[in-house]
């Protein structure tokens, strides 16, 4: 019997990746709205979550083994992060629109970009380029099906990488459920990004 | 309704830490039909799309 090309623990260690590029994203835009002291919007908001969910579909991966099921968690995830970034995207990609009446304008300024820039792109689209990038590499995963087979002892070394993947997971998420409670409450969140927590007012 | 869609995913996570438990994608899902809510709740349909629906 031939050796897969990619072995469950390669499957593993490649979900563990994804799984911290995606706690990265949500550090980095943390770092963003505390330095430039912005709110996140409601549809910013909304593409944390699916990154969320993508990230807990690869930490699935990790911790359990590697299962169509897991990999459909994340790739539904991006498809719904997808739908936000292009939302929002074409909201702000066309500046003859105001956004208030919905009608044509001739002022250019009258949909400026929400938030900063980084590396020449708005939050949004780079959700855009992230939940594409994150569904093309779902679809190659599932194409490599020697991963599904039932593993061998797991490694200690695996084990720990999972347990410390989950661990950072568990608490940017539930440093995110925290901040997401100041910032709106119970109510809707605010949509124009000052600096106005819910527990301030 | 934002703070519950993500204390799902913190649930969901947390179980997996500790119980490894294998029912955590029904909470991503759950959590995922909440953002649908809100951002259905958040678009204008009428206005704000840009498109005559």
């Amino acid at each position: 019997m031939s050796r897969p090309i990619v072995s469950p623990e390669l499957a593993r260690v490649l979900n563990f990746v994804g799984m911290m590029a995606m706690v990265g994203v949500l550090i980095g835009a943390y770092i963003i709205q505390f330095y430039y002291r912005e709110l996140p919007c409601t549809l910013c908001l909304l593409q944390r979550l699916a990154m969320v969910g993508v990230a807990v579909g690869a930490a699935m991966n990790l911790m359990l083994g590697p299962d169509p099921r897991h990999y459909g968690v994340c790739l539904i995830s991006a498809a719904f992060g997808l739908t936000i970034s292009v939302r929002q995207s074409m909201l702000h990609i066309n500046p003859f629109f105001d956004k208030t009446t919905g009608l044509p304008t001739m002022e250019a300024t009258a949909n400026a970009p929400f938030g900063e820039s980084i590396f020449g792109l708005n939050m949004y689209v780079w959700g855009l380029v992230i939940f594409g990038t994150v569904m093309l590499a779902v679809g190659i995963a599932q194409l490599f099906h020697g991963q599904f087979e039932p593993s061998k002892k797991e490694p200690k070394w695996l084990s720990q990488l999972a347990t410390i993947g989950v661990r950072s997971l568990v608490v940017v998420v539930a440093l995110q459920t925290v901040t997401t409670f100041l910032e709106c409450g119970p109510g809707d969140c605010p949509n124009n990004g000052v600096w106005d927590w819910w527990i301030l007012r | 309704m934002m703070t519950l869609a993500f204390g799902l995913l913190t649930v969901s996570s947390f179980f997996l830490w500790f119980n490894k438990a294998r029912w955590g994608w029904s909470l991503v899902l759950a959590a995922l039909v909440i953002g649908i809510i809100i951002f259905v709740q958040d678009v204008d349909f009428s206005t704000n799309l840009g498109i005559q629906l």
